[in-house]
């Protein structure tokens, strides 16, 4: 069944044309990463999905609802969205702070309902944000405080979630929790995700489904093994490549000194 | 959360008794009791007309309009702190000031070698403050992807347009005129009566309803624009509906007291520095304590060098500051 579903989306800012005519579908319950250059158009196309760029053309449907004819508060039960830097406001808990995915449910006049706050508590306890509840968001390092943003977005209990370059910034430990964090969802809650990566050995191996986008436009669209392996990959970053196999995994080795045009 | 709110009650409580009972006349605090129970239908009063008078023509209205105008400035600049996500923000930031002051001037200097100001300032300088502010949503607002900063530099483009308009009409006008301008610039709650209460009133009960209301929602703006919308909120609509009641509130009050500083921007400070970043703690603190606070300052304003009184602006600032101040470094000492 698809669960996302683009339609030829351009996304122009000014003259600058940032996505070019993309259309995909993205099956329910799996896990489809988005790769390619800096300035391939990544972060604009997962705006455009999380329904918060207006389209030049092309429309973007998650649940068979197109999102530019939903309100913001029933778009918000559809999908969530992890920016590539969120905001993390300084002096709010963790438990403020998770509890705001919420709003969409109870209102912005109305007090969260005890099922908001069930909810709220299942995800700090499952993602083990427990001890850091009543913690400043802001004082938290690195890696504690993705995961607090993944728990806001899991929390707004959507089929959807949206997440632009999720490990950025965090060691290798803690990229690997958070990616398995959202295998288990993917895998156990039938969670559909769509993100951004520029790991490629992790894209390979965390996702179903690489998408590789280039100059606004998808170059190559498949199965992680064939992408990754793919004379566009190379072409698109303009460096060479090299992929091993170690223990079954593909890993991806840039090669020194063979930089194309 | 619990300890300041009591506390800054029993300040408005305060605040409201010293309001009525200190001044040149002096009148004890039961014998003001007593008339207001007598008032009630309960027992009689002991004060002569004239002191009944001076208790409930001019202590009383300046102390009510000094709570509204307390409340009504803390509100406006905790909702703007919190809209703009901005420390600095106050409720002049979108150019009710600058509009206001060109309206009050256009009143003034309008009646040759005035020394009173005019009865129809008030309605100038609303109407003033309603078109600077629109100006600026119009300028700040209309852009394709309008930012909180575009609008706070279309306030400040706004705001140095009327400012330059007015310096021009006082240039030409007489220093009669020039030094009611300042006067009515200062702020000031002398000309209180039960009429300029009765004016503003609506306006600041619904302005405040208005942005008490949005806290919660402002808590979700302090993640940021797009993630807000992603969490559900239509920010525009939001941002459009606080700015324009923080600033209808505003100019309502500053049509009727002129221009009172540090209020707005000190107040809401202070109530975040005991109680935390969160605006549905922020701003219902902020209008009791914009209250008690503004009545206070008005209080000493009146008393400190009587029978002439002191710029409210200035016991707001000279008040405000050190309590600021003192809060700070309280905080930094507790939390290491």
């Amino acid at each position: 069944m698809t669960m996302v579903h683009l339609d030829h989306v351009t996304l122009r800012a000014g003259t600058t044309t940032l996505v070019h005519d993309v259309s995909l579908e993205v099956a329910a319950g799996t896990w489809c990463t988005i790769i390619g250059p800096n300035g391939a158009g990544k972060t604009s196309l997962v705006a455009a999905l999380a329904g918060l760029r207006t389209l030049s053309r092309g429309t973007v449907s998650i649940d068979e609802q197109r999102l530019d004819r939903l309100r913001e508060r029933e778009r918000a039960r559809l999908v969530a969205y992890v920016p590539q830097h969120p905001e993390i406001p300084v002096g709010m808990s963790v438990l403020d702070y998770v509890a705001l995915s919420r709003v969409a449910f109870h209102g912005a006049l109305r007090a969260p309902s005890r099922r908001d706050r069930d909810v709220v508590a299942g995800v700090i306890e499952r993602l083990e944000l427990g001890d850091f509840r009543h913690r400043d968001g802001a004082s938290l390092s690195g890696g504690e405080r993705q995961r607090m943003v993944l728990a806001r977005a899991l929390a707004q209990a959507t089929k959807v979630v949206v997440l632009d370059e999720p490990i950025t910034g965090l060691d290798v430990r803690h990229q690997m929790d958070i990616l398995e964090l959202l295998k288990k969802e993917v895998e156990e809650c039938a969670l559909t995700v769509i993100a951004t990566l520029h790991d490629l050995t992790l894209a390979g191996l965390f996702t179903d489904r690489l998408v590789l986008l280039h100059r606004g436009e998808v170059l190559h669209d498949g199965a992680a093994h064939d992408v990754i392996r793919s004379e566009e990959l190379a072409t698109s970053y303009g460096t060479r490549l090299q992929v091993v196999n170690v223990d079954g995994n593909d890993v991806v080795v840039p090669v020194r000194g063979a930089t194309r045009a | 959360m619990f300890v300041v709110a009591v506390v800054t009650a029993g300040a408005l409580v305060l605040a409201v008794v010293l309001g009525l009972v200190i001044g040149p006349t002096p009148i004890s605090t039961p014998r003001i009791l007593g008339d207001a129970f007598s008032h009630l239908g309960l027992g009689h009063s002991t004060l002569t007309s004239i002191q009944s008078s001076v208790v409930w023509q001019l202590r009383a209205p300046r102390m009510v309009l000094g709570l509204l105008a307390g409340a009504m400035l803390a509100v406006a600049g905790g909702t703007y702190q919190g809209v703009f996500r901005n420390p600095l923000a106050d409720p002049y930031l979108l150019g009710v000031a600058a509009g206001a002051g060109l309206g009050a001037t256009l009143a003034i200097v309008d009646v040759a070698n005035a020394a009173t100001i005019p009865t129809w300032t008030p309605l100038l300088a609303f109407a003033g403050a309603m078109v600077a502010v629109s100006l600026t949503w119009v300028i700040g607002g209309r852009s394709m992807r309008s930012t909180t900063a575009t609008l706070v530099l279309a306030g400040v483009a706004v705001s140095a347009l009327f400012t330059s308009a007015q310096t021009f009409l006082q240039q030409q006008s007489s220093a009669q005129s020039i030094a009611s301008v300042y006067i009515w610039l200062l702020g000031s709650l002398a000309n209180a009566s039960w009429h300029s209460v009765l004016v503003v009133l609506p306006y600041v009960v619904g302005c405040v309803v208005v942005c008490v209301l949005a806290g919660r929602a402002l808590d979700v703006m302090s993640v940021g624009d797009d993630e807000a919308r992603s969490l559900g909120l239509s920010v525009r609509s939001v941002r459009l509906l606080v700015v324009a009641a923080s600033s209808l509130g505003t100019a309502a009050i500053v049509s009727a007291v002129g221009l009172i500083g540090f209020v707005g921007i000190i107040v809401p400070h202070i109530v975040r520095l005991l109680v935390g970043t969160s605006y549905r703690r922020i701003l219902p603190l902020s209008v009791l304590f914009g209250a008690a606070f503004l009545v206070l300052c008005d209080t000493l304003a009146r008393t400190v060098m009587a029978p002439s009184e002191l710029p409210l602006g200035v016991v707001t600032a000279i008040i405000g500051a050190p309590v600021f101040v003192l809060i700070l470094s309280v905080r930094r000492m507790s939390t290491p």
